[in-house]
């Protein structure tokens, strides 16, 4: 089961039970539907109602992606595994305010311990940064403690200001430079780079929610505000580090992405296609890495790791099995 | 499990049979698909085929393989397979 990641520009077709594309150059290409879980938008494509009817009906996702590599939004078909059951649930836990906590803290304590594992791969080579692992252990004892959504979101911040600090560390940031995190638009590459990889995470998150009972809309970290996703942004907290963080060293040490890579405009630095490119393969290649998981006593992929913490998230909720998240070994 | 499959099939069902395998595999070269799949999904392409095809006169072979990484490709000239960009 394969993504597709479209950067040129045509048209998307449903043509002999299948999803055709069209490029500029009138050039048709076939993809196998029945190995297709999601489609990236970057390019300038046009489809019609008809792909859509045949995307629901094949249980597809479609991501939207702008010029920038700006996540517009997400084609998300009509709920296949609907469940009031599951769903008055999800909305219990949400709506009670130490269940909500409870959960929120779970996935904040799997963030931290990642990044901490992160830390300790590099600490060796690198000794200024114990400092930063002491000051993240000691916020970490914070998680515990905190008594509601609020306290918790400003452990976070400080949590990630500490370890965003490391990555100056930890790249080769000869030729890029990153003195603080910044969004909206980022200022320098090193952001570009984290930004453009949280919202790859965030959508193939999304892409493992639809295949399960749970609704994205309620997350437990994240506040629900009337229009965004959020589950699956919780959800991605765990992973961050595992799989964004880590493309990052990887493509930088290497040298795989360097400042030709990057362009500047709206205010911002954002990657250029080339870039965009090399970033997406990289992560593709990680999501498809296989590691042993303890619960199924065998190898599996990053991509189903995730759908396996969306279920464990599910057991959770309705109340079989406490959620313990996914803590990289 | 990763597969390469050909065919040849009479005339009459050629189209038929690409129809039915270019929803599983990439097509490659004429009578020539391959593709990652799933054991059900190789099920169910084998059942749509046995649909169409007559035994009697048309052939389909699949090489099965445990991956992609367990066997080499080499080409002449253009280098087709699937593709995760587009």
């Amino acid at each position: 089961m394969k993504p597709l990641y479209l950067f040129s520009s045509g048209r998307l077709e449903r043509k002999n039970n299948t999803i055709s594309f069209v490029s500029e150059n009138e050039e048709r290409k076939y993809i196998p539907v029945e190995n297709l879980t999601e489609i990236y938008i970057f390019g300038e494509v046009d489809l019609n109602k008809r792909v859509l009817e045949f995307l629901t009906e094949k249980e597809i996702t479609l991501h939207f992606f702008n010029y920038y590599g700006y996540y517009v939004g997400s084609y998300y078909p009509r709920e296949h595994y609907n469940s009031s059951y599951v769903l008055t649930k999800q909305v219990e836990k949400y709506l009670n305010p130490t269940e909500r906590l409870k959960i929120a803290k779970k996935f904040l304590i799997g963030a931290t311990k990642n990044m901490l594992r992160n830390i300790k791969e590099y600490s060796e080579k690198i000794q200024q940064l114990s400092d930063f692992e002491l000051s993240i252990e000691s916020l970490f004892r914070k998680i515990l403690d905190a008594e509601d959504i609020e306290q918790l979101m400003g452990i976070e911040a400080n949590i990630r200001q500490t370890y965003y600090e490391t990555f100056d560390l930890i790249v080769d940031t000869s030729n890029l430079s990153f003195e603080k995190r910044t969004k909206r638009p980022p200022e320098n590459e090193l952001n570009a780079l984290i930004s453009f990889g949280n919202s790859l995470l965030y959508t193939a998150v999304l892409s493992q929610i639809y295949q399960t009972h749970l609704d994205p809309r309620i997350g437990y970290l994240h506040t629900n505000n009337h229009r965004r996703f959020t589950l699956n942004l919780d959800i991605a907290e765990v992973f961050k580090p595992v799989l964004v963080d880590r493309t990052i060293f990887t493509l930088l040490n290497r040298k795989q992405i360097t400042k030709k890579d990057f362009v500047k405009g709206m205010n911002g630095v954002f990657l250029a296609e080339s870039g965009k490119k090399t970033f997406v393969q990289e992560f593709h290649n990680r999501l498809e890495t296989s590691i042993y998981s303890e619960k199924l006593k065998r190898n599996v992929s990053y991509r189903s790791l995730i759908r396996i913490e969306v279920y464990k998230l599910e057991r959770h909720i309705i109340d079989d099995q406490e959620y313990q998240p996914f803590v990289r070994k | 499990m990763y597969i390469i499959m050909a065919y040849d099939v009479n005339e009459k069902r050629v189209a038929k049979v690409l129809k039915i395998a270019r929803k599983y595999l990439t097509w490659i070269q004429n009578s020539l698909l391959e593709g990652e799949i799933t054991e059900s999904k190789f099920e169910r392409l084998k059942a749509e085929l046995s649909k169409i095809i007559d035994e009697s006169e048309d052939s389909v072979v699949f090489y099965k393989f445990g991956s992609e990484k367990l066997f080499q490709k080499e080409f002449m000239g253009e280098k087709l397979g699937p593709k995760l960009f587009m």
